[in-house]
């Protein structure tokens, strides 16, 4: 079993306050990072352990992330960075992957398997792509603007529009390339 | 009649009245333009099919489980601990530029060790990783390096330091050396070399080869680092290497307008300790900057992946070098480029020089 590491008080029980600005941070952004980590690892409950393990890491990073545009976008670019690192390791993982149900419980078996099978064409087509084309694509797809994928990715305004035409012609052809295979 | 770039034409979609409004009256009446669109329209409605998901996100439930590893009052002095997880992990590492970066080089080569337990780090691609100065410097009073210590080889050919927890020691079969000729330095080292054969502008012919032989660099923890890794070691091989400098019309200081580096891939193994006990050792030191020790956790894979240094001020990118993952590094002048992979048969490859960004893709593609 792999182990991930994780901050924790230093001689304390760990009980985060009842209510504390980076609570309130936690709460606006992980519904989005959740989004953009189902995106590329297309399993519920891997989303959900990305999403928390970015923003335990963002606590120690942004001790007071609320009103901070770094710490909205760093969060995001992480998840999606985090997320491809998921789709990207081993082949153990990758198998584990194969097997892990990929949708919600109230999804019907037939829907399941059609979900399974884009989900595996979507993690083979992302994890082929550079990282940057990923990562502007399934932030895009994720509902960033193109002002807040600016932001997140540390480029031009302009720049944003050609990377992501470039990254969907790519994102097409693996997928092609997927369905083939 | 200029027409409208496929990046406008794509944001035309998504953000319209972010287009310039002659833009947008080009589009409309300009056939080729158009149909430009309608492909990029069509691609992008194939993508949104795939990214049409919904998934439910309990942040209550999140921000329970979370709990116990947010802290009341972050600092820096923040300790680590192991959390068991599903059979998946982010490692990652940091370095930054000059002579300290030896000491973050062990930090990560460390942590590295540890993510492959007493087995191997075999890197086989490259990653970027953004560090501070001041990220570097922490890390350089941690470890009690001296700043004469250089990260691509050591001052002798044999010698030791202490650490704070432990002994460096590191040993080769001679120093650096100049050799006359690419075959020379091919039979000193067994790497086989690939130069370019169209050299940008500017470039004029090779000015010299150089050699570095295999160096052994073993740390050895001691008592400082506590009863569980006391006794334990890593032994990291570096190299060997063979650079090739070019000569031309642009030099500044030392720094001519190319260099090609050609280096084995790098080799740690750790004997005694584990996975769980380096890294969590070398993580939970007070000097190891936080921010760096959330990147060691969030970017790239150290069991196979090299993280490169991409200095402050710099700009750095990830592309790929026939079919390599690559990291390009611009400095903030625009002034001097490179670029490094590791090829698919484990051979790491750095070019840079006074050059652009174009210019050094063009010599690493040669390469491949």
């Amino acid at each position: 079993m792999g182990t991930v590491l994780t901050l924790s008080p230093k001689a304390r029980g760990g009980a985060l306050p009842a209510s504390t600005g980076f609570e309130e941070f936690f709460r606006t952004e992980y519904p989005l990072l959740v989004r953009i980590a189902y995106g590329i690892v297309r399993d519920p409950h891997l989303a959900e352990d990305v999403a928390q393990d970015v923003l335990i890491a963002a606590q120690q990073r942004f001790p007071e992330p609320l009103g901070s545009d770094h710490a909205q976008a760093w969060v995001k670019v992480a998840t999606t960075h985090a997320s491809l690192n998921v789709i990207r390791s081993t082949r153990r993982r990758r198998v584990r992957l194969e097997r892990a149900p990929q949708a919600t419980p109230a999804t019907g078996p037939e829907e399941l398997a059609i979900l399974n099978e884009e989900g595996r064409e979507v993690r083979i087509a992302l994890a082929r792509m550079p990282r940057h084309a990923a990562t502007v694509l399934v932030l895009r797809h994720s509902g960033l603007s193109y002002a807040e994928i600016a932001e997140a990715m540390e480029v031009n305004i302009g720049q944003v529009g050609t990377m992501l035409r470039r990254a969907e012609a790519r994102f097409r052809k693996e997928v092609d390339h997927a369905t083939r295979s | 009649m200029r027409h409208v770039p496929d990046g406008t034409l794509r944001r035309l979609i998504d953000e319209p009245f972010a287009v310039a409004d002659r833009d947008a009256r080009h589009v409309e009446g300009c056939g080729r333009c158009r149909a430009r669109s309608q492909r990029i329209a069509e691609d992008v409605a194939t993508v949104e099919l795939f990214f049409d998901v919904r998934v439910p996100a309990d942040t209550d439930a999140g921000l329970a489980r979370s709990r116990a590893s947010l802290i009341e009052k972050p600092s820096r002095q923040t300790t680590w601990r192991v959390r068991p997880r599903r059979s998946w992990r982010f490692m990652g590492a940091s370095l930054s530029t000059g002579a300290s970066l030896a000491a973050v080089g062990v930090v990560i080569v460390g942590v590295a060790a540890a993510a492959t337990l007493t087995t191997v780090f075999a890197p086989t691609q490259v990653a970027r990783v953004p560090v501070s100065q001041a990220d570097v410097q922490e890390i350089t009073q941690l470890m009690g390096l001296n700043t004469t210590t250089s990260f691509d080889g050591f001052r002798s050919p044999s010698g030791s330091e202490m650490l704070p927890f432990g002994m460096l020691s590191w040993t080769s079969s001679g120093g650096a050396g100049q050799v006359a000729s690419l075959a020379d330095a091919e039979a000193a080292t067994g790497l086989a070399v690939t130069l370019p054969t169209t050299l940008p502008n500017g470039v004029s012919g090779v000015d010299r080869y150089a050699v570095m032989p295999k160096v052994t660099a073993t740390i050895a923890f001691g008592a400082g680092a506590g009863s569980r890794l006391s006794g334990s070691s890593l032994v990291v091989s570096l190299g060997p290497a063979v650079a090739v400098s070019y000569s031309g019309a642009t030099t500044i200081d030392d720094i001519g307008p190319l260099a090609i580096l050609t280096v084995a891939q790098p080799i740690v193994t750790s004997t005694g300790a584990t996975t769980n006990q380096i890294e969590n050792f070398l993580l939970s030191q007070p000097g190891v900057p936080a921010d760096v020790a959330a990147e060691i956790r969030l970017l790239g894979n150290l069991q196979t992946t090299l993280p490169i240094p991409t200095p402050p001020g710099a700009s750095s990118e990830s592309t790929e070098i026939d079919g390599s993952p690559a990291v390009v590094v611009v400095d903030n002048s625009n002034v001097a480029s490179g670029a490094i992979w590791e090829d698919h048969k484990g051979v790491v490859h750095a070019v840079a020089g006074l050059l652009d960004k174009e210019d050094v893709l063009s010599v690493a593609q040669q390469i491949g």
